[in-house]
């Protein structure tokens, strides 16, 4: 491949630091380390003989302190990678999303804040939607859609199908089911009830220009 | 020989009963279907799919856990053909020429030659299990934990050979590791270690919440910074069957290539990652002309392949026989093992012969449901590949919450695979690379116990290590093996292979 080589571009760079990202790196593995050793300050080390809880920690740590340090060093004597374009959005809806669902899935307290247990019903569908908005080419019809066909695909597969322990709606919801209704029953009819409504926004909200059906097969022959 | 019959028979017994046959075709396809998703690999698929075997009897979880691996590999290397995105560092090389072949309307016999390729060195590679299997427990009983402790540390300076850019930044990836590894209450003392006084920290950091978040969600954040291009092969897919042609060129890489990697997946420290890679090179070497490699050469694909399909196989070996996981996604298989009340190692071929057995015998009858599920299904993967991301990401989020969720009921492992998912990102930009750190992860518990058993049993005297003679090699192979690495010719060679 003609791929230019990595790091060709930046000889025309001055200053002492020749490897930015070394530098950064190094950073956070004394950050580490530092940690460590604040971490497990209070614990016995012990003797070779009888090693203690904090022996193995304790000389991990250096080892990765020291490791930083040559990183550093490395930076100042070898030409190496710039540091990386980050960009905050990302990791920032991913995050929130991961956290609304953990906080929603089942009651959950921090303090003073608590939230009932909502289960996958809602769980589901605020992660998709908050996750969504990770990329800028975010489309909320796409998402709603999304999450409202996913949720009872998962809420019967993992529910109904297999079994697994993962509260899937809120027991408020129960009430407003008929009192002979099974949880199994609740459950399938949630699902039927989200999927009815992601084809009822799929066609409500359809834009109505020429649909270009894609009739080339893509597929190939097979 | 006729216990290996004795045995083989015996495990096929289990494996073709119909309801494991079943699982088995079953986690092939849900794990070629996860395992497609661009960004996924094998190990955030299983980590996701390990809920999913929880009611099972252990055979059948394990069977069907073996079942969703290979169609994780698998699915890998339908992505890196037809869309040029690698899942994982194995399947680097398939995209090279695979992805060149899907382009120029061979998109078909890249992947058939895959199927094909990667089902002969399974079959090989089960036979190798079948018969080294019974041998290598009989080493585990001359083993102490002296030996075991050099045999890990072996393990760990391998794959930082094997690891990618710079040895340093490997060397402080596994310490980094390892450390994590301690994070919990000490083995023999039950004092907390470094755990902020949380309560759900004390039994360590659970191994499939950090894979998760290192290659599950990290590789989500990392994918989303690159807006996307997604060269989805527009060509025909085209045949699906190699032609004879085909077939003469590719058959002498496919014999090399599970060659390669049979003897390579066996090594502690993820020894199968070099698989595809060594093979790739050798093919390049051998050929006639080399030009044509990168350019849609079918030895380029069917070598490596070969190679990848053979090391994944065989790098059971030391988790049967040693208890030892030589990779992240055999750790993961430990994890599925405990769950079912199974520790893995040398006694459970004299305790529960008919899962070790029925599992081996299932490896191949994996291989083979991928040959017969895949080639049809193609056209399903291609429709699957033109998802946009924008859509499959949320969607792979998602499936990951509740993977992790289901695993131990625990909220707080969601929460946490979003903070490992936001620390491998940062590793990922600082340029580190995070596999090594879970494979010190993973030998790290491992290791610091019988570090201090080989202690205890020395009273305190380091030279223990070096005086017995296992030992002593073990730890010698590990120091030569590290002055090779560093030697600047082979470096450059190293390097070579890697950007290549």
């Amino acid at each position: 491949m003609s791929t230019p080589r990595e790091g060709v571009g930046l000889s025309g760079r001055r200053g002492p630091v020749r490897a930015p990202q070394g530098i950064a790196g190094g950073i956070l593995l004394i950050a580490l380390a530092a940690l460590a050793l604040w971490l497990t300050r209070d614990l016995d080390q012990g003797t070779l003989n009888a090693m203690g809880p904090a022996m193995l920690p304790r000389w991990l740590a250096i080892g990765v302190g020291l490791s930083g340090l040559a990183l550093i060093a490395f930076a100042f004597i070898r030409d190496g990678e710039p540091l990386e374009r980050w960009s905050l959005r990302g990791p920032f809806f991913v995050i929130v999303a991961i956290l609304a669902f953990a906080v929603t899935i089942r009651p959950f307290s921090f303090g003073a804040l608590s939230l009932p247990g909502l289960g996958l019903v809602v769980a589901g569908p605020l992660a998709i939607l908050i996750g969504g908005y990770a990329t800028p080419e975010a489309r909320f019809r796409e998402l709603l859609i999304l999450s409202l066909s996913l949720t009872p695909f998962c809420m019967v597969l993992f529910g109904d199908l297999l079994n697994l322990p993962i509260p899937v709606f809120p027991q408020e919801l129960a009430g407003l089911f008929p009192a002979g209704w099974s949880q199994k029953a609740i459950l399938r009819a949630t699902a039927i009830v989200m999927a009815a409504a992601a084809i009822a926004v799929f066609f409500a909200t359809r834009k109505a220009r020429p649909t270009t059906i894609d009739v080339a097969d893509h597929s190939g022959r097979i | 020989m006729g216990d290996l019959l004795s045995n083989l028979s015996l495990g096929f017994s289990v494996a073709l009963s119909l309801q494991n046959i079943g699982l088995a075709f079953l986690g092939c396809l849900v794990g070629t279907l996860i395992g497609v998703l661009p960004g996924v690999g094998p190990i955030a698929t299983i980590a996701m799919l390990l809920p999913i075997t929880f009611g099972l009897d252990p055979t059948g979880a394990l069977i069907m856990l073996a079942g969703i691996y290979y169609g994780a590999q698998y699915g890998g290397s339908t992505t890196a053909i037809l869309v040029n995105i690698p899942g994982e560092a194995t399947s680097v090389v398939t995209a090279l020429d695979g992805h060149q072949m899907a382009r120029q309307g061979r998109a078909g016999v890249a992947l058939g030659i895959a199927a094909i390729g990667s089902f002969f060195a399974g079959t090989v590679a089960t036979l190798v299990i079948a018969s080294l299997g019974a041998p290598l427990t009989g080493l585990a009983l001359i083993f102490g934990p002296t030996e075991y402790f050099s045999l890990m540390v072996m393990g760990l300076v391998f794959a930082v050979v094997l690891a990618r850019g710079s040895i340093l930044k490997a060397i402080a990836m596994i310490l980094v590791g390892v450390l994590l590894s301690t994070v919990g209450l000490d083995l023999e003392t039950g004092e907390e270690r470094m755990t902020f006084g949380l309560p759900f920290l004390s039994d360590g950091i659970d191994f499939a919440v950090l894979a998760m978040g290192i290659f599950g969600i990290a590789e989500i954040m990392r994918n989303l910074d690159h807006t996307e291009h997604r060269d989805v092969v527009r060509q025909a897919i085209g045949r699906l069957l190699p032609n004879r042609q085909d077939f003469k060129q590719a058959y002498k890489p496919v014999l090399r290539g599970t060659f390669i990697g049979a003897m390579l997946g066996i090594l502690p420290g993820n020894g199968a990652v070099l698989g595809p890679f060594a093979s790739y090179t050798l093919e390049k070497k051998l050929a006639k002309d080399p030009r044509r490699f990168g350019r849609g050469a079918i030895e380029g694909v069917a070598g490596p392949e070969s190679a990848n399909n053979a090391g994944a196989q065989t790098s059971f070996i030391p988790l049967l026989t040693l208890g030892i996981p030589p990779n992240a996604v055999m750790a993961l298989m430990v994890g599925a093992m405990t769950i079912h009340g199974i520790i893995p190692g040398p006694q459970v071929m004299t305790k529960n012969p008919t899962l070790f057995w029925g599992m081996i015998a299932s490896m191949w009858i994996g291989n083979l449901m991928l040959l017969i599920i895949n080639l049809p299904l193609v056209g399903m993967w291609v429709r699957l590949l033109k998802v946009p991301y924008r859509m499959l990401f949320p969607a792979i989020l998602m499936f990951c919450c509740i993977g992790i969720y289901s695993i131990n009921s625990l909220p707080t492992d969601v929460m946490f695979i979003a903070l490992f998912g936001f620390v491998g990102y940062t590793l990922i930009k600082f340029g580190f690379e995070p596999a090594p750190m879970l494979l010190g992860f993973v030998l790290g518990k491992l290791m610091e116990e019988n570090l201090r058993r080989a202690l205890i049993i020395s009273r305190g005297q380091l030279s223990t290590f070096i005086d017995r003679p296992v030992s002593a090699s073990l730890l010698a192979v590990a120091a030569i093996l590290l002055v090779i690495a560093l030697l600047p010719s082979i470096r450059k060679g190293r390097d070579e292979v890697f950007t290549e």
